[in-house]
């Protein structure tokens, strides 16, 4: 097994009102381990105001990122929660159950480590799995095993 | 038949293009089918040389009627029976 996300960067059923307050909450666990700026967190909610909900990649799960930033991010690193209650992004994959924050310094530094996340995040049911866990420790185990 | 190269397009060119980028070379791979692929963003895409883009709904509305190549729409990145079809569909029009 290789650790792709830190446990500290990974919640369960984490509760949000609105998108932006999930994307916030996804992000807030990078500042927390202070890893990225508040800042960045505003980018990531500024690009969907601006370009629309396109982030919303597959049914139920929405990649939270912004363009790369040195300033705002310390180093490339993801972060993971799964929402106790599913949110509209106004999206057709709709609702949202798991929100995954992307914090990238360049274009290039993040690239093995989201190649890496990408291919665990195209198996089958992954997304639903995640869904159901129940702790985050569970859920730590859905995409790090 | 010349290698196509197709453009994987997202906001910055660096998040959701590099997972559909990663979808797309799946399935060139497990076809044997042979082509480049790169990622953008939607600002600076259609100044890209390249031979088809591949974007997500929300954003090919921003390029659609301005770019002079075909523009394939993928509505779910993760789902492999929609990419896997819309790459063959774009590949067979090659042949």
């Amino acid at each position: 097994m290789e650790e792709l996300i830190k446990k500290d960067n990974i919640r369960a059923n984490v509760i949000a009102e609105h998108w932006e307050d999930a994307i916030r909450k996804a992000g807030q666990l990078l500042i927390d381990n202070k890893k990225i700026e508040e800042d960045y967190i505003n980018s990531m909610i500024d690009s969907v105001k601006e370009l629309g909900p396109y982030i919303v990649l597959s049914q139920g799960f929405a990649l939270a990122h912004a363009a790369p930033n040195e300033t705002a991010v310390h180093e490339p690193c993801l972060s993971l929660v799964t929402l106790k209650k599913p949110i509209d992004f106004g999206s057709p994959n709709d609702p949202v159950k798991v929100v995954m924050c992307l914090a990238c310094t360049d274009k290039a530094t993040h690239v093995d480590l989201l190649s890496k996340v990408a291919k665990k995040l195209m198996k089958e049911n992954i997304i639903d799995d995640a869904a159901k866990c129940t702790s985050s420790d569970e859920l730590y185990h859905v995409i790090n095993d | 038949m010349t290698k196509p190269k197709i453009q994987c397009v997202c906001g910055f060119g660096c998040g959701s293009s590099l997972m559909l980028r990663m979808a797309i070379d799946d399935i060139l791979k497990k076809k044997s089918l042979d082509a480049d692929t790169f990622c953008g963003d939607v600002g600076t895409c259609l100044s890209n040389p390249c031979d088809s883009i591949f974007i997500s709904r929300e954003l090919a509305a921003r390029i659609a009627d301005r770019a002079n190549v075909p523009v394939i729409v993928i509505d779910d990145f993760m789902n492999s029976q929609e990419v896997e079809s819309k790459v063959l569909g774009y590949m067979n029009t090659l042949q």
